[in-house]
């Protein structure tokens, strides 16, 4: 994996915003939370929507290969799953999503004692059930051990720490005023309204649907896949800016340059572009970096990326 | 009810929990002028003989309730059994002790019913069970800091014939404060929070009826009882004072939510209970005890929690997306805090309500170094 880099989602809020409201001054708002600059670009939230919709589209088609294999009826997670195995770091942050979510309802619910009694009139086996699945399933499918070991794997998460981080940086200069506008921003998400996500993810027309934790899991997936576009969209920007001295500016590559060339070009033309704000160029490169159709590898890998794109999510 | 000190007391004595200064005088509005001042003196008292005293002696007398306090609904006909008149002078109006003795707006009030009281029960208690069931409530008693109501009954009988009459060597410690303001760790360590006490919000209680129940019949006879065997297998009731909801379970455990102080989970908790006895089941009073406590404040300055997380890893979750605030699981008192960027701040996870107020001490500065100009 070429570019493990570290950074926030600001251009999910722009999707989000178009998915709930499609309101251009709000999506600006929701951008600045994400990380981009406090003007973000149309084109590039447009762009990203595309990209985390199409690769979305193709996770959900596989996962449904998947459960047709075993026969079964619905999505379950345990599908999911079964697609993240090769890359432990991204599985690892998921398990910690699924247990943080469980952790999370398992407090609130001792909150408010209306909390309590619906969780104890829907069942009784609520508690911890991400996590039981996940256990179960990496159980059956682990041949090696190094699924189950990361249960108990403490290692920092890289990315997860270089976006703290950042996030850290970018708040401690903001005024109170800034801060409450970034909060607001950074609580949105695809699953506060699972429903809108739904239909915009159109599973009408496949046979087999996900199931209610399978869609907890997309929705998580589509704000990964977000997070790791913008990630490498900013170190790519960062890499566009030569710095003199630079010893290493004559290996950028050839079509970079020409990236980097027509987004001046756009600029000359007149189009509003922010100069800190990510432009679609930035996103287009860094998906052309991930998509391993470069380097000296690049006719091997195998079918699985047949549909073109590599998925960043997994 | 034997006059020497019940082999309970002398357990207690050995405990050594030593809940430090006793709680100050039952709020205002329950007592009258006499009795406030003769509190307040007992108070007084109780402080200055607890500095004199050797730690080991005060628990014999904190936790015990005078009987005359105990005696204290003198208006209400159930409490039939207080035989001693030199205590009714000392009682005045205290009925908003032992409220379970009231008439409960779900039954029929019968008064010529044989007074099924707690003194019964903890005289069944002592006598059939003896210490196995009279002791956890009693430590329990004694983990709670003295300041709760819940000591109150189980102890009145080791009480009653040594504290006929308030003393100055009986401090009537615990008793009458039903919602003490301040913490109960000695005098002044809420100043360092700036005067923020945080205020418990909800209690979770559970207590053992110790009988089985036949839980049509109570969700057919009791008012506000609810039962759908098909969606849950208990009767959910609910009483308006205090206001709470109680899960009953036909093993006869019974879960007691909503209460805002530990004094109304158990009064809460009895008058469950008296329902469930007036429906003519043998119900018992066994093994209160406080599950959950969840106490709020506002530290009133917005808080960085990206700074926080990132310095306290290890103890903190912040997933915005999931939850809007960041989760702080502090290990020594074991509480979970929601800290959220308004500066608002719940606990839970408490079984003592100084654990809430040992976290929020805790937090505060740490909170502080993230406040957000």
């Amino acid at each position: 994996m070429p570019f493990r880099g570290s950074a926030y989602i600001w251009v999910m809020r722009t999707s989000l915003s178009r998915l709930y409201n499609g309101n251009r001054k709000t999506s600006d708002s929701e951008w600045y939370s994400l990380g981009d600059a406090r003007r973000p670009l149309h084109e590039t939230a447009v762009l990203v929507e595309d990209v985390v919709h199409t690769q979305l589209i193709n996770l959900l088609q596989q996962a449904a290969e998947v459960s047709q294999l075993r026969g079964a009826r619905v999505i379950t997670p345990e599908d999911l799953l079964f697609l993240m195995r090769k890359d432990k770091k991204k599985l690892r942050r998921l398990l910690k999503y699924m247990f943080i979510r469980d952790y999370k309802s398992k407090i609130v619910k001792g909150i408010d004692e209306d909390d309590l009694l619906e969780d104890k009139l829907s069942g009784s086996n609520n508690t911890n059930k991400r996590q039981k699945i996940a256990q179960d399933f990496l159980n059956s499918i682990d041949q090696t051990g190094e699924l189950l070991a990361m249960f108990e794997d403490d290692e920092v998460d890289e990315v997860k720490q270089e976006r703290m981080e950042r996030a850290e940086r970018q708040t401690r200069i903001m005024d109170s005023a800034q801060y409450a506008e970034f909060c607001e921003s950074r609580q949105l998400s695809f699953s506060k309204k699972a429903s809108k996500f739904r239909d915009w993810l159109d599973c009408s027309s496949m046979e087999i649907k996900p199931n209610v934790v399978a869609m907890e899991i997309l929705a998580y997936l589509a704000y990964e896949t977000v997070a790791q576009l913008v990630d490498l969209a900013l170190l790519v920007r960062q890499d566009m800016v030569t710095k003199a001295g630079d010893p290493f500016s004559h290996a950028i590559s050839a079509t970079f340059i020409q990236y980097h060339n027509s987004a001046e070009s756009t600029a000359a033309c007149g189009v509003e572009a922010h100069s800190d704000a990510i432009q679609p160029c930035h996103i287009r490169e860094a998906i052309r970096r991930y998509s391993h159709k470069i380097g000296p590898l690049s006719p091997f890998t195998n079918a699985y990326r047949r549909s073109g794109m590599a998925f960043l999510a997994c | 009810m034997a006059s020497a000190p019940r082999p309970e007391r002398d357990l207690r004595l050995l405990a050594g929990c030593l809940p430090p200064y006793p709680p100050p005088p039952p709020t205002v509005g329950l007592l009258s002028m006499e009795q406030q001042e003769t509190y307040l003196e007992l108070y007084l008292d109780q402080c200055a003989a607890q500095d004199d005293l050797a730690p080991p002696r005060s628990p014999l007398f904190n936790p015990v309730v005078p009987y005359g306090m105990y005696i204290l609904n003198a208006s209400n006909p159930d409490t039939a059994f207080n035989s001693n008149p030199e205590v009714k002078e000392t009682s005045g109006d205290f009925s908003s002790v032992d409220l379970s003795f009231l008439p409960d707006e779900v039954t029929q009030e019968n008064k010529d019913q044989p007074v099924i009281s707690s003194r019964h029960e903890t005289e069944e208690n002592s006598e059939s069970q003896s210490p196995q069931s009279r002791l956890p409530s009693q430590d329990i008693g004694l983990g709670l800091n003295s300041s709760s109501l819940s000591n109150s009954h189980s102890q009145l009988h080791p009480g009653d014939t040594d504290s006929v009459q308030p003393s100055p060597e009986k401090p009537n410690s615990d008793s009458l404060s039903l919602a003490p303001i301040t913490p109960m760790t000695p005098m002044t360590p809420v100043s360092e929070c700036c005067g923020i006490v945080p205020q418990l919000q909800n209690i979770v209680s559970t207590v053992n009826l110790a009988c089985k129940l036949d839980l049509k019949k109570i969700a057919l006879h009791a008012k506000n009882a609810e039962y759908n065997p098909k969606r849950f297998a208990a009767v959910i009731m609910r009483i308006r004072e205090p206001r709470t909801t109680a899960l009953i379970f036909s093993s006869g455990k019974m879960v007691c939510t909503g209460a805002k102080s530990e004094e109304q989970s158990r009064l809460a908790a009895r008058k469950y209970a008296r329902v469930v006895q007036k429906l003519g089941f043998p119900a018992r009073f066994l093994d209160f005890k406080i599950q959950n406590m969840v106490g709020s404040c506002d530290v009133r300055f917005p808080i960085r929690l990206e700074g926080l997380v990132l310095t306290h890893q290890q103890f903190s979750s912040y997933e915005p997306e999931l939850f809007p605030g960041l989760i702080y699981r502090m290990v020594k008192p074991r509480i979970v805090l929601l800290i959220f960027v308004s500066g608002k701040v719940v606990l839970t996870g408490a079984k003592e309500r100084s654990e809430i107020y040992e976290a929020f001490e805790n937090i505060y500065p740490i909170l502080k170094g993230f406040k957000k100009a």
